[in-house]
């Protein structure tokens, strides 16, 4: 990975004002990166808490600027939000001085299905991955239309691959619905990654009711001494929940990963005018 | 590069800075520095950390261990003290401790600050938060009082409510500073908003949606022209 010592990054997350567990991932990925010196500065920004996207750039001292959202899919805040309250004209905007890089969300990248085989085999050791159902659990609903397109990719992915027994995506509020999910497994081990940024809300609260290894809706994760206590035996299945794929340390290396193919596809572009 | 944050907090404080909120900033004879509320200055047991990062634990929760959303809230929690060994690091913890703060201070001494109306963030808004438009003055300018009052926020607000429309419910010490005098840098670094923020636009939200639900669904535009309804035989 090259070094960029004279340019900035800025990684966008959602964030929260109920719990700290959305952000968390993002401020991470950010230390990682900041440590490795990839990048001269790293920034983080957010929706919904502070830096905000209105303040960022202020804290921002390079002029050759990066932005990553750390999204788990093109949507409406790629696409809409963030370049409105950047104030971005497209891939490439000069502001202040500054030129700023749009690059595209990280769950964009095409190593996200590499991730997510890693998170499955971690979460279940020893267990063929043959005799494994794995799941991909993502929101679903017309809101999100883009997660679910991309989890859907993403599954089809690894479904090339034939290293498990089989792979669903699942979703939480459309067919196929997570909380069937002994209605269409067959294998007798069942794994679940959710196709989440960060252990917020839905990955860390709603899914585990909705799988049926939680009774009802637990504390924020940021609230726990542990996650959760693989393996889970239910419904005649050994079912092992990940947490979410945002939270894999390895999103760093998408994040930075985001920045060269922007470089590259920049560099294509020039080359063919 | 044009300008170097880490360099200017680095002058600010061997010029005199001393607080940054609640927080107090001391420069240690070893070197380095030294953060803590202001509240413990004279007390001998607290916690001491050595990383920047250990500021982002601490900001993110109250003395009862809750969720802090907002940074600029005037309830940072007590009964610790950071050590950093040099400006980078300082900065760094600041920025946990008050995002973009010490950046937004040295982008408005040198005018590059730009205050946004409340109109103006409201009107660009779009999705969910798309209600705010229909914000009016009066329960705006009412809720402003409110959720911006120095009992929930410390930054004081350069922003108007609309264009040539000032803030009216608002404390003086919750508007601009003075001017600031370039010879004598203050002791305690002012947190400014130039911008509405999102927590903000969120009540705004709510103002709007609560008023439009005891309102009621609005009028049914073919009320006015009904339709003639076929009584029950008509049809046969």
């Amino acid at each position: 990975m090259s070094s960029k010592p004279d340019s900035a990054l800025i990684i966008v997350g959602h964030g929260s004002t109920v719990n700290p567990d959305s952000s968390a991932p993002t401020f991470d990925h950010a230390e990682v990166i900041l440590q490795s010196g990839a990048f001269g500065e790293v920034h983080c920004a957010f929706w919904k808490e502070e830096p905000s996207l209105r303040q960022v750039l202020h804290m921002v001292d390079r002029d050759d600027v990066y932005i990553v959202p750390n999204f788990i899919s093109e949507g409406y805040f790629t696409r809409t939000v963030i370049p409105r309250e950047l104030e971005l004209e497209g891939p490439v905007t000069q502001k202040n001085g500054k030129h700023l890089k749009y690059c595209e969300p990280v769950g964009n990248h095409e190593r996200m299905g590499e991730l997510l085989l890693k998170r499955a085999s971690e979460v279940a050791p020893g267990v063929d991955p043959a005799d494994c159902s794995l799941l991909i659990v993502g929101h679903g609903t017309n809101l999100n239309d883009n997660s679910a397109f991309a989890a859907k990719r993403e599954v089809d992915r690894i479904r090339e691959l034939g290293i498990y027994g089989e792979v669903f995506n699942t979703y939480m509020e459309e067919a196929p619905l997570i909380n069937e999910w002994d209605s269409y497994t067959t294998r007798p081990n069942v794994v679940v990654v959710p196709f989440f940024i960060a252990d917020g809300l839905h990955s860390y609260q709603d899914i585990p009711v909705l799988l049926g290894i939680e009774q009802e809706t637990g504390t924020a994760a940021s609230q726990r001494e542990i996650f959760r206590q693989n393996p889970y035996v239910l419904r005649g299945r050994t079912l092992y929940y990940a947490s979410a794929i945002g939270t894999e340390p390895a999103f760093a290396e998408l994040i930075l990963a985001q920045t060269a193919l922007f470089d590259a596809q920049t560099s294509t572009h020039t080359a063919s005018v | 590069m044009k300008r170097n944050l880490t360099t200017a907090i680095e002058k600010w404080v061997a010029g005199g800075l001393k607080f940054v909120g609640q927080l107090s900033i001391l420069s240690l004879p070893e070197g380095g520095y030294e953060l803590r509320h202001a509240e413990d200055a004279d007390k001998p047991d607290l916690d001491t950390f050595h990383s920047p990062s250990k500021a982002r634990s601490i900001s993110f929760f109250d003395n009862a261990g809750e969720y802090r959303p907002l940074k600029t809230a005037p309830n940072l929690q007590h009964g610790w003290r950071l050590v950093l060994k040099d400006a980078a690091e300082l900065r760094a913890a600041l920025d946990h401790f008050y995002p973009a703060m010490t950046a937004v201070w040295l982008s408005h001494l040198e005018n590059a600050l730009t205050p946004v109306a409340l109109r103006d963030t409201l009107n660009r808004q779009t999705g969910m938060y798309a209600a705010t438009k229909r914000l009016q003055d009066e329960e705006g300018q009412e809720l402003v009082g409110r959720a911006c009052a120095a009992s929930s926020c410390t930054k004081r607000i350069l922003w108007n409510f609309g264009p040539n429309q000032p803030l009216t419910t608002l404390e003086a010490d919750k508007l601009p500073p003075a001017p600031h005098n370039e010879s004598k840098p203050p002791s305690q670094m002012p947190l400014l908003c130039h911008e509405a923020c999102n927590i903000l636009v969120a009540a705004c939200r709510e103002v709007v949606k609560k008023r439009e639900r005891a309102a009621g669904p609005p009028p049914d535009p073919s009320a006015a022209h009904p339709t003639p309804h076929p009584t029950p035989h008509a049809a046969s």
